[in-house]
């Protein structure tokens, strides 16, 4: 089972990094701006190219090494996770490395031949678009708050009939496996951690609502469908990894409670249905995203560009805009978002209910 | 309606916004009562500093262009009849552009075509 579970994340991973250069948004190449006249470069295409033989070829080794690995040696479980995750992190280490590599590559490309010098660059946008804007409306994000807060209450109506253990870690068999003594904080410090992830998604929700809807000058429609397919499906994809996280947490919640209410096998499925599920629905929002601009041919004028905004990306990657109030951006190495690490407001929303996350988790681990 | 900032321009971007916030009314693009985006959905859209929009807006609601209603934002409403002041204003910027235009050599029929060229692009109220 453990080895099923990693052959199908780390091809997972994968097959996404492989694919990342033809996902992203088509006027930056490796973390890079390039004129919409010259995307279609030979040169440019020849790179992307290569990354992706790259880190396929490289996938493809290592997965073919762990699974002769497993099933010839047949280690533990514990081994063969530990391996796992080390092939995991490798193949996103070797893709980040080649990222870089390609990033450097396609810079020198850029200024070689002097593709932005003679364009004069022009910021777009549509007063009307965002009425156009099909993002979910924020209070629907209350509707699984409610449930947590809910299942909180009728968690302490039933505080004498809880164990005097409470389970804080559940094993691949779907049994708790570690515990920690009852108090009132600990009957409810799943739920707790469940309603400040959730509110964090709701932060995340409405931040991502009010950042720009970013339009390109040299392909308007294009890239006004791809902002609008990414909002939609971010807004979509978020609110439907709150709904399995709910009810996967609710579930746990319950069977500590009442625990003839879970039957022998649900223990085991659930965990790896809602892996399954968050994995298929990570892919359907990648895949989206990522064709929605693609098809869409703009009617280039010869002299103008989007803006450069390559001085706001440092390494291509993290975005640091002083001057931009969005908080969130569209990333630029990968289908998703990216916070502006100028706007001290997407520390608030990410990071601060992170750290309180893990701090729970610490003290009542201990 | 599509706005256009030119990053590299002499005019700031302000001014840009201003311009073609009212060619925009002008040609029929925008409506009356229509409203534009609130200054930050807007400075976000384009990526510029909320100040900047909020300096156009404030010099179109001097020109008594639009309206801005708390809570309701920015509203584009004209006032009602065109005041002698109105009329001066105007035309002491149109002229030092038609005197410079004359003295560089253009001539007046020509200079008639590009003022009847911009008003058939834009309509009366």
């Amino acid at each position: 089972m453990a080895f099923l579970v990693f052959l199908i994340i780390t091809l997972f991973i994968a097959v996404t990094q492989i694919v990342i250069p033809y996902l992203v948004k088509k006027t930056v190449i490796f973390g890079v701006t390039i004129p919409e006249q010259y995307m279609n470069d030979g040169a440019i295409k020849k790179l992307k190219k290569q990354y992706a033989i790259a880190v396929a070829l490289i996938s493809i080794v290592l997965l073919t090494g762990y699974s002769v690995w497993s099933l010839t040696t047949e280690p533990q479980e514990e081994q063969m996770a530990i391996i796992g995750m080390l092939m995991e992190f490798g193949i996103l280490l070797i893709s980040l490395s080649l990222y870089i590599y390609y990033h450097g590559k396609t810079k020198q490309l850029k200024i070689q031949h002097k593709w932005v010098e003679h364009l004069k660059q022009v910021k777009v946008t549509d007063l009307s678009v965002r009425k156009e804007d099909e993002m979910l409306p924020w209070y629907i994000y209350l509707l699984p708050i409610i449930t947590t807060l809910g299942l909180m209450s009728y968690t302490i109506f039933n505080y004498d009939i809880l164990p005097q253990q409470i389970p804080t870690h559940w094993g691949p068999s779907g049994e708790p496996d570690a515990f920690t003594e009852k108090s009132p904080l600990s009957a409810i410090q799943h739920t707790l951690l469940l309603l400040i992830m959730q509110l964090m998604f709701l932060g995340v929700h409405v931040a991502t609502k009010n950042s720009g809807i970013k339009l390109s000058a040299s392909n308007l429609a294009a890239s006004k469908n791809r902002q609008l397919t990414l909002r939609k499906y971010s807004s979509w994809f978020l609110f439907f990894v709150m709904l399995a996280c709910t009810i996967l947490m609710s579930f746990y919640q319950l069977t500590m409670i009442h625990p003839e209410f879970a039957a022998g096998s649900i223990k085991i499925i659930l965990p790896f249905a809602f892996l399954f599920i968050v994995l298929a629905g990570s892919l359907i929002f990648a895949l989206k995203v990522g064709r929605s601009d693609k098809k869409i041919e703009g009617t280039i004028d010869e002299k103008i560009m989007e803006v450069d905004e390559d001085q706001y990306w440092k390494g291509g990657m993290f975005y640091f805009n002083k001057n931009d109030p969005s908080i969130f951006v569209e990333k630029r190495f990968g289908v998703g978002w990216t916070i502006n690490f100028a706007n001290p407001v997407g520390y608030l929303i990410v990071f601060v209910p992170l750290i309180i996350i893990i701090i729970i988790s610490f003290v009542m681990g201990g | 309606m599509i706005i256009r900032i030119e990053t590299t321009s002499d005019v700031p971007i302000y001014t840009q916004l201003t311009n073609q916030i009212i060619e925009g009314i002008a040609r029929g693009d925008i409506q009356y009562g229509e409203s534009l985006p609130s200054v930050r959905a807007f400075a976000a859209d384009l990526g510029v500093n909320m100040h900047t929009v909020n300096k156009s807006y404030h010099e179109l609601e001097k020109k008594g262009i639009i309206k801005i209603v708390p809570k309701s934002g920015a509203i584009i409403s004209p006032g009602e009849h065109v005041t002698n002041e109105t009329n001066e204003r105007i035309l002491s910027v149109i002229k030092p552009i038609i005197a410079e235009a004359l003295v560089l050599g253009v001539k007046k029929e020509e200079i008639q075509n590009m003022i009847f060229s911009i008003m058939e692009e834009m309509k009366e109220r």
